[in-house]
């Protein structure tokens, strides 16, 4: 089976050559059959990556140690779900599952492409090929996780215990969906400029793939923040970490393409932006993958470093980053503008938008890649941490934030800022209670944590101020309002989630930021300690044993208003022997949107125990947010709007109908 | 067998997904103007969506709707120019096809043939535990008793049965915790107390540390001919820079061993190794007893280092907190000389004779050892 799985990677890669020269050649010349070429190829270049796939995690769930990677990462003891998810916990099985994710999106371009433009499906399928070919080849060059030991090891050196958590089941698959699905709006954009033209059905095609990378990639950071918060035992759920860092930018990049793209689709403006931001984002990805799996950054993320992989990397990127550029700047100048605007327009809002996020994101960029520069050319180290970005990204963002409400309202081509701020006086309103509230009645608020919670505030109310404005509250009647709400198009509810997750996320960060308590201390067993007026008290610690670890478990009671116990937290220390390694389990008791926070440090030697608190107001909004953004994209993914009906010549088109669906 | 039938069927079905598409008549595909068409129109259907609901004045929408036309009108021209730019499969195309279908199981049997292991089978954990014993490597079989033991850890003929092979398989730490729990379940004998004091030492690099010497001494207790008590006891001593008394417990050992005994050798090694040291006292000693290094030499050099180093490290760590303990100044010089540390052995004596002050009583212990252990105070 191993074999097997070995042995369809290898038919993958030589099909994906196919996927890249035969459809390519066809589109130059005109030839439908080689064109026709690229969907079966890709479909069953998809089928032999996910056959290849499945042999690498069975090897793994049945601790097969003939094979090195599963030696190397795996261990007979580890539960079960462990196992499987180690296929990926490790450099060569997460760069298997990178290229069976960019496989399956090229599978879906293939099965649902069928009312694209010939050409242009065409040179999607090679591009999306090209970018295959060279990972898979990268894979069995460097990093094949198919290696064979003979004679077999008899146990493994298990996973790294970090990553044996369910985080690791979740947080890289949607991370990867995010990062490759921009793979997508690449390939459209390279294929539009090797045609040199943008057909009118290329925005209808990448904004929904744009969406859904961006969904994926949204709940990626979040889980991956959330995992960090409660694995890591600090209590921060970002750090501004490089390899965070790495995953931000495309975010960033990517959310600036999602709104370019509205108007694009909209207006047909914005073409050749819109084209360059997707290479961009795809781009931003690609150095992410480089920065984390070339050993370049040093991380968890980075499983093993070995310079050839990082050197192959650096081709890659080279590569496709210097050649799509190069396409850009010969063939740009060819594709024709689309539609004019007035400044002030739902266009110009989006412009803005973009300028902002572009240069958020070059700023993120500069504060990663400064600091290795720096290392590469005087051996000097420096640092890059919150301060530089709380000084740059902060006064990008809160201006960006401020104009969010402003944008869903203006109308296309040309609107009236005047009777859009009218509309708006609601929730600056409720914005401006919400600060004074803040900073007159709770405790320890300072100015900022006031404006904070005001600009949450005002992002929440701005995003139903929306929603309200288009089912025409205060115009017309209750039923006809609820008529109106319920007939809203999807991508308005989309929206509207979407800018009230980001109220949300803003709203959690500004809670904990600025409300949160922590405290450091020794305790005994039966000793109590007070925190934000919850009163925690030390039960001891008990050893257990675990399937692979054995682990000191301390337990804690929340002590009630009444006297009694209301919960129990209990946080841990783990000793896994074979990695002759200690993890920390922190505890983590929920109290409405807030959690009490708590992790066990070392033991002193009278029998008591260092043990961290904090107290932090609101902190699930920060991811709970990043959820409602993702349900927002999944709505937007479901209007019919980007459903484009392919072209019938028999059909008569009523005037008066919508004429998208699906014939 | 098997995997070559399974390859062959692979191989097959990727070369019919080139080879089908290729063959198949050319549907007359719909040029890319009938795609742009189509999409105009609904922007044209969205467009009165949006005026009805307010979403654009009017005037602009008026507007836009021209500009689409416009797009639709522009359209007619260069579909025309399409319909003129299609050509018949010319040549070229047909060793495109050719070559397409060729090099999929060129370079897949190729490539495969340099990367793959075909003749390995798979080699699930499971199945492998399951197999007649007898066709089990050693590993395998450690491997069933590791399992077994942990199912019935209150097992102790299994550690006892167990604790001896890890030691000549030298994962001396589990043989630690094996020799352990055999003491613990089944009581402690000679064979178990020496067992474990060995595994100790060698788990520290061959020396002989206090807590495997108290192993030896108990080993001792029970049974006062145990040759391996002994010879270690003899070891620490030597270690300590007491050569001449060691190279006495020695001799003594060899009146008493059998003739036949396998103890012998190691003792006139060991012994002939004393003699050296002794004639030249000066040169640091480089390794604790010649058995110790032979059993430490078969890991990994960097393996064994580390784990020396980590264990020094611990201790002289361990020094600076509570320095008032002469045992561990004495333990900490002696280590630093085997390791051939020799400024960090003279760093660890004068921080110790700084601790009791230079006149005590353990300075000059200090002092002595060092002597004897060819240290001097100074370069």
């Amino acid at each position: 089976m191993v074999e097997t799985g070995h042995f369809a990677l290898v038919l993958a890669f030589a099909l994906s050559l196919v996927q890249t020269l035969v459809p390519l050649i066809g589109a130059r010349t005109g030839n439908q059959r080689l064109m026709a070429v690229g969907g079966p190829v890709t479909v069953t270049g998809f089928a032999l990556t996910a056959l290849s796939f499945a042999a690498l995690a069975g090897a793994y769930a049945s601790s097969d140690f003939s094979v090195a990677s599963v030696w190397e990462n795996s261990h007979s003891l580890q539960p079960l779900i462990y196992k499987i998810t180690g296929t990926w916990g490790n450099h060569e099985g997460s760069m298997l599952l990178w290229v069976l994710i960019l496989t399956f999106f090229g599978a879906l371009v293939a099965v649902f492409g069928s009312n694209l433009p010939a050409t242009l499906r065409a040179n999607v399928l090679a591009v999306q090929g090209a970018i295959g070919a060279t990972f898979f080849l990268f894979i069995l060059a460097t990093s094949n996780p198919f290696i064979r030991l003979n004679p077999a090891p008899i146990e493994g050196r298990d996973l790294n215990p970090v990553l044996q958590d369910l985080g690791l089941a979740i947080h890289p698959p949607l991370l990867y969906l995010g990062y490759v699905g921009f793979s997508i709006c690449f390939s459209f954009s390279v294929a539009a400029l090797i045609e040199g033209r943008i057909d009118a059905s290329w925005a209808r095609w990448v904004r929904p793939w744009t969406l859904v990378a961006w969904m994926f990639l949204t709940g990626g950071i979040a889980m991956g923040s959330y995992w960090a918060y409660y694995e890591l035992g600090w209590g921060g759920f970002w750090f501004w970490d490089p390899v965070e860092n790495a995953s931000f930018m495309p975010w960033l990049a990517g959310t600036a393409l999602l709104h370019s793209a509205i108007v694009m689709e909209k207006r047909s403006a914005l073409k050749i932006w819109t084209l360059l931001l997707a290479i961009l984002t795809f781009s931003l990805s690609l150095l992410g993958t480089f920065l984390v799996r070339s050993g370049v950054l040093t991380s968890v993320h980075a499983f093993a470093t070995d310079p050839t992989r990082g050197i192959f990397i650096l081709c890659i990127l080279t590569l496709f980053i210097g050649g799509s550029l190069a396409l850009f700047a010969l063939r740009a100048s060819r594709l024709t503008a689309g539609g004019l605007f007035h400044p002030i327009s739902r266009e110009g809002a989006l412009v803005l938008n973009n300028l902002f996020l572009t240069t958020a994101t070059a700023t993120v960029l500069v504060g990663t890649l400064y600091p290795l520069a720096v290392e590469a050319l005087s051996a000097g180290k420096i640092s890059v941490g919150a301060p530089f970005f709380n000084l740059t990204f902060g006064p990008l963002m809160v201006p960006l934030l401020i104009l969010v409400p402003f944008g869903p309202l203006l109308a296309w081509k040309r609107g009236d800022l005047y009777a859009v701020a009218q509309r708006l006086m609601a929730a600056f309103a409720a914005a401006l209670v919400a600060m004074l509230v803040t900073g007159l009645f709770v405790n320890g608020a300072s100015v900022f944590a006031a404006l904070g919670v005001g600009l949450a505030c005002w992002l929440v109310c701005g995003a139903l101020t929306d929603l309200a404005v288009k089912s025409g509250f205060g115009n017309v009647s209750p039923a006809i309002m609820l008529r109106r709400f319920a007939g809203l198009p999807r991508s308005v509810f989309g929206t509207a989630l979407a800018h009230l997750g980001l109220g949300l996320t803003t709203l959690g960060i500004v809670g904990t930021l600025c409300f949160g308590t922590e405290k450091i201390l020794s305790m005994h067993a039966g000793e109590s300690v007070e925190l934000s007026g919850h009163t925690l008290r030390f039960e001891g610690l008990y050893p257990a044993q675990g399937p692979n670890y054995s682990e000191d478990r301390g337990r804690f009671s929340l002590i009630g208003a009444d006297g009694g116990i209301a919960a129990e937290i209990t946080s841990a220390k783990r000793f896994f022997p074979v990695r002759q390694t200690t993890t920390t389990e922190s505890g983590i008791e929920t109290i409405g949107f807030s959690q009490l926070y708590l992790s066990l440090g070392d033991q002193g030697t009278d029998g008591s125990v260092v043990v961290r608190l904090w107290w932090k107001p609101l902190v699930t909004l920060i991811w709970g947010g990043g959820l409602v953004m993702m349900a927002g994209a999944a709505m937007s993914l479901f209007d019919r709007r980007l459903r484009v009906g392919a072209p019938s010549r028999r059909r008569k088109q009523p005037a008066a109908m919508p004429s998208a669906g699906v014939p | 067998m098997l995997f070559w039938v399974i390859a062959a069927i692979l191989t097959l079905g990727a070369s019919l997904a080139v080879l089908l598409p290729l063959t198949g008549g050319g549907k007359g595909a719909s040029s890319s103007s009938d795609h742009d068409l189509e999409v105009y129109r609904d922007q044209l259907a969205e467009l009165d969506r949006d005026a009805s609901r307010g979403l654009i004045q009017p005037a602009e929408a008026e507007e836009a709707r021209a500009e689409i036309a416009r797009r639709i009108l522009r359209l007619g021209n260069t579909s025309q120019a399409d319909a003129a730019g299609t050509r018949q499969p010319s040549r070229a195309a047909r060793l495109v096809a050719t070559s397409a279908v060729l090099v999929v199981p060129l370079l897949s049997w190729g490539l495969y043939s340099q990367v793959g292991s075909p003749d390995l089978p798979s080699q699930p954990l499971a199945e492998r535990l399951a197999k007649n014993p007898a066709d089990s490597s050693v590993d395998e079989l450690v491997a069933r008793a590791e399992a077994h033991l942990a199912a019935n850890p209150s097992d102790g003929r299994g550690w006892d049965v167990l604790a001896p092979i890890y030691l000549r398989l030298q994962r001396f730490s589990d043989a630690v915790t094996a020799y352990r729990n055999a003491i613990r379940l089944d009581g402690d004998t000679a064979a178990r107390e020496a067992g474990l004091g060995e595994a100790i030492a060698n788990a520290a690099g061959g020396i002989v540390s206090a807590d495997a010497q108290s192993a030896f001494e108990q080993a001792l207790r029970l049974d006062p001919a145990n040759p391996k008590a002994s010879f270690y006891l003899a070891m620490a001593l030597a270690q300590e820079g007491r050569l001449a008394e060691a190279t006495a417990a020695w001799q003594k050992m060899l009146g008493l061993l059998p003739q036949d005994s396998p103890w012998r050798g190691a003792v006139q090694q060991a012994l002939a190794d004393a003699a050296n040291r002794s004639a030249a006292s000066g040169e640091p000693a480089t390794g604790p007893d010649a058995a110790a290094v032979d059993a430490a030499s078969s890991m990994a050099p960097q393996d064994r280092q580390a784990m020396i180093d980590t264990m020094v490290a611990g201790l002289d760590e361990k020094l600076r907190q509570n320095p008032r303990d002469t045992e561990g100044w004495m333990r900490l010089i002696r280590s630093y000389v085997v390791l051939g540390k020799a400024d960090a052995a003279r760093d660890a004596l004068h921080r110790g004779i700084a601790v009791f002050g230079a006149d005590s009583e353990e300075a000059k212990k200090f002092t002595a050892l060092a002597a004897s252990l060819g240290l001097t105070a100074t370069e």
